[in-house]
């Protein structure tokens, strides 16, 4: 179950695209992208652009710095996750609990396109195949309408 | 003044609780002069409200600082526009202008069903005054907008700078437009829900109702969007806030009813669906107004906290309730015997669309409350942002992108393959022709490359319904194209109102794939005369300009752009620091065209060296966003606008119900 598990999350990763596939070396908008400025803007530290800000300018500079030091990506946002916790970094990591995060909106849609597949496939499989069936004599609703619309006007002074 | 203004709202407060018992009980006892009252009262909460709003309009524009609300969100500087929209800028005042509204939409209500819907009429004021009880009771009790302060201020503490802005001046206001007008359509369907009267008349009756709610909300949404491209100063306009988030996902599920009401009309069909999905986004209207008001997330807009949380809770857990158990009651009689017969079939890809556009509203959702649950279960703090609702709503959006092609043309019931080849043969082509097109004009395969291809499949789709509409008029009763263009658009409204709206559905989708992947940004330190490069334009610093009022100080950067050698524009961004709060803020200067906008942003500025730091960011076919809702607004003009049967019908006979829809 649990290799099912991270099969279907590296799957996910992959189409997504944030999985490590080429060995290119991150980019400073890349790092910066994947941190929250801790300023309380709310942004990204690569979005913040607050006048001086005294957490995403020294962020930016220290991802410079770690980058031209020829720090990865992921020991960058571990330094960052270790000094700030987990709320640094900008998107839920892939593992553990926070795996739900990314599964659940995808799984749900996914379930949901799947019931009302199975029940599309049934309900075209019955007798409404082939040769259209006869239409009743008086469509119900319209028979509903009807008696609704005489019931109504008899009710009006 | 505020005595009388205090007095307003609590017998606004009264007249809506009386409101609410007189028309139930009228509706109970089958008493029509209870139920008379019941509607007196409600317009009678709109006076009040309404003297209760002029008041606080009034202490504001006469600067009374005696008033705390007054003295915190206005100043004796306030430019006269900003003064008016301090109404609407702080909590009380909100929630004030909120009810104003609410009041006014009961009134409308009230005077449109006069004659007509009686047996629903009871509940529908019922509900409405439920609402505004709450919120008037909010109003009385805990947020109380004419609170006096023990001595009055000399001076007031001023709007925050970030909402002196034009685009603040209308984006609260669509933005509670089309919250409040949601409960029109909510009303009406617990009063269907109470009376058993399940059939679509509930649903004619807002049909105009739920449109409206949407297209306040969409512009809601695209000026919040411009709000923040403005003002912001970071080069976007969406930031996946939990605030904007809270306006987007009522947009989504209102979104997806006003297409799967149209099964129901048609087909009889999706009844219990097209129930929830009118309930749902009432509850998501009140949802969001729980998150801006209650502090549990965090967010960059939001109000302060204020001890409201606790009562929109319960009050979002009442509405739940309530319509959870009114449709569980009613759910065997709601349920219809007809069946959707194949996938290939309009019924089928809307229930698709639906999927996916309620889909993306819980991706949103639950993004938005991750954070919480995070904490709660494990006790980590954690931040969902941008990257996260980027990448999971991408691969929704296409698909919801490439539905909004396929919804208007395949046929109802079963399509057959001649159907289908007579159908999408030519946008398919014309998808894929572009897609190739772009391809070899260098457009990288991608979210940005899809979007485009599915845009031009989507317009496909568009002109063709325009373009055999007006053959067909023109083959059979021998009009010019130009009146049988107009005759087709004005005998099909919605229809091609609908249509209308997914071009600027496309604008808004090419708009947001184009200035997300391929923005060019820059930044550098200039002294003057110091140049540099941002995409194909050349920017020159040239020299600091500074002015100052009683209100504001400025300081310019004068930029000149060059493009291939030549100038073309001189562009300005401005630091400003407004006095009263003593807040810096950034005066983005932007050169639109429809290609795209150089957007220039001055970061800082050291006066004893005279360097400035500028950010400059190329946002390509950004324009196509605000154009998109552009269209879109025609498009909804066109479907709301009565139809020439509608209009002689009601001239003829006022009290008689609308015609059914086609």
């Amino acid at each position: 179950m649990t290799r099912l598990a991270h099969a279907a999350a590296l799957a996910l990763a992959v189409v997504l695209g944030v999985a490590p596939l080429a060995a290119a070396p991150p980019t400073q908008q890349e790092v910066e992208e994947a941190l929250t400025c801790q300023c309380g803007c709310g942004l990204t530290v690569h979005a913040c652009n607050h006048l001086q800000c005294p957490s995403g300018e020294p962020m930016k500079r220290e991802i410079a710095e770690r980058l031209a030091r020829g720090e990865g990506k992921e020991t960058i946002l571990a330094a960052f996750r270790a000094r700030y916790g987990e709320k640094v970094l900008s998107a839920p990591t892939f593992k553990g609990f926070n795996w739900l995060a990314w599964v659940t909106p995808f799984a749900a849609v996914l379930a949901a396109a799947l019931a009302l597949g199975l029940v599309l496939a049934r309900r075209s499989r019955g007798p409404a195949q082939g040769e259209a069936p006869a239409p009743p004599a008086v469509d119900p609703a319209l028979r509903a309408r009807l008696a609704r619309e005489l019931e109504e006007l008899e009710r009006e002074p | 003044m505020p005595a009388l203004g205090r007095l307003a709202v609590c017998l606004a407060l009264l007249c809506a609780t009386f409101s609410v018992g007189a028309s139930v009980a009228g509706a109970g006892w089958r008493r029509r002069d209870l139920v008379a009252a019941g509607a007196h009262a409600a317009y009678a909460v709109f006076a009040l409200v309404a003297v209760a709003v002029a008041i606080l309009l009034r202490a504001l524009l006469t600067h009374d600082f005696s008033l705390e609300y007054v003295a915190a969100y206005s100043s004796s500087t306030l430019p006269v526009q900003y003064t008016v929209a301090a109404l609407w800028g702080g909590q009380k005042g909100s929630l004030l202008f909120w009810v104003f509204v609410l009041s006014l939409f009961t009134t409308l209500v009230q005077l449109q069903n006069r004659e007509r819907n009686r047996e629903l009429m009871p509940w529908v004021t019922a509900t409405l005054m439920v609402i505004a009880v709450f919120f008037l009771a909010l109003v009385t009790f805990v947020t109380d907008p004419f609170e006096l302060l023990a001595a009055p201020a000399r001076e007031g503490q001023d709007l925050n700078p970030l909402l002196q802005n034009y685009w603040m001046m209308i984006h609260p206001p669509s933005l509670y437009t089309g919250y409040v007008s949601a409960s029109v359509p909510f009303a009406f369907a617990i009063a269907a829900l109470a009376t058993g009267r399940l059939d679509d008349q509930w649903i004619r009756t807002t049909r105009r109702w739920a449109l409206f709610s949407w297209f306040f909300l969409s512009l809601g949404n695209l000026f919040g969007a411009r709000w923040a491209y403005e003002v912001l100063g970071w080069g976007g306009y969406w930031a996946w806030d939990p605030v904007e988030n809270a306006a987007f996902m009522p947009w989504l599920v209102s979104t997806a009813y006003l297409h799967s009401v149209m099964i129901q009309e048609k087909r009889d069909l999706l009844r219990v669906w097209n129930m929830v999905l009118v309930l749902l986004t009432f509850t998501l209207t009140i949802f969001g107004t729980f998150l801006t008001r209650s502090g549990v997330i965090s967010s960059v807009h939001s109000f302060t906290q204020s001890g409201l949380g606790p009562f929109f809770i319960g009050f979002l857990v009442a509405v739940i309730l309530v319509a959870g158990g009114l449709v569980a009651w009613r759910l065997p009689e709601l349920r219809t015997r007809g069946t959707i017969e194949s996938f290939l079939s309009r019924e089928a890809a809307f229930l698709f669309n639906n999927l996916i556009l309620v889909g993306i509203a819980f991706a949103v959702f639950w993004g938005t409350v991750f954070p919480v649950l995070s904490e709660w279960v494990r006790g980590v703090k954690i931040t969902v942002g941008p990257p996260f609702f980027n990448r999971v709503n991408a691969p929704l959006g296409i698909v919801l992108l490439f539905l909004v092609g396929v919804g208007p043309v395949i046929a109802w019931r079963r399509a057959t393959p001649r159907n289908l080849r007579r159908a999408f043969a030519g946008p398919v082509g014309a998808g894929l022709a572009a897609a190739v097109l772009l391809r070899l004009a260098g457009v990288p395969l991608g979210w940005a490359h899809a979007t485009f291809a599915l845009g031009v499949f989507v317009l496909g789709t568009v002109v063709q319904e325009f373009w055999r509409g007006v053959r067909a008029r023109q083959a059979m009763l021998h009009e010019p194209a130009s009146r049988a263009l107009a005759r087709l658009v004005g005998k099909n409204r919605r229809r091609y109102g609908g249509y209308v709206i997914h071009v600027g559905v496309v604008a808004i989708f090419v708009g947001v794939a184009a200035s997300s992947a391929f923005r060019v940004e820059a930044q550098q330190t200039l002294a003057p005369g110091q140049e540099m490069q941002a995409g194909r334009f050349t920017l020159r610093f040239e020299r600091t300009e500074s002015s100052e009022d009683a209100h504001v100080a400025r300081l310019a950067a004068v930029v000149s752009v060059r493009e291939h050698g030549r100038q073309i524009a001189t562009l300005a961004p401005e630091k400003r620091l407004y006095k009263k709060p003593q807040q810096p803020t950034t005066e983005v200067a932007l050169r639109s065209r429809l290609t795209e906008d150089l957007y220039l942003v001055l970061g800082s500025y050291d006066p004893k060296s005279g360097l400035v730091t500028l950010l400059a960011y190329v946002n390509p076919l950004v324009s196509w966003i605000w154009i998109g809702g552009a269209i879109l607004a025609l498009g909804t003009a066109v479907a709301m606008w009565p139809s020439a049967l509608e209009r002689r019908e009601r001239a003829w006979a006022p009290g008689r119900v609308g015609v059914p829809a086609k």
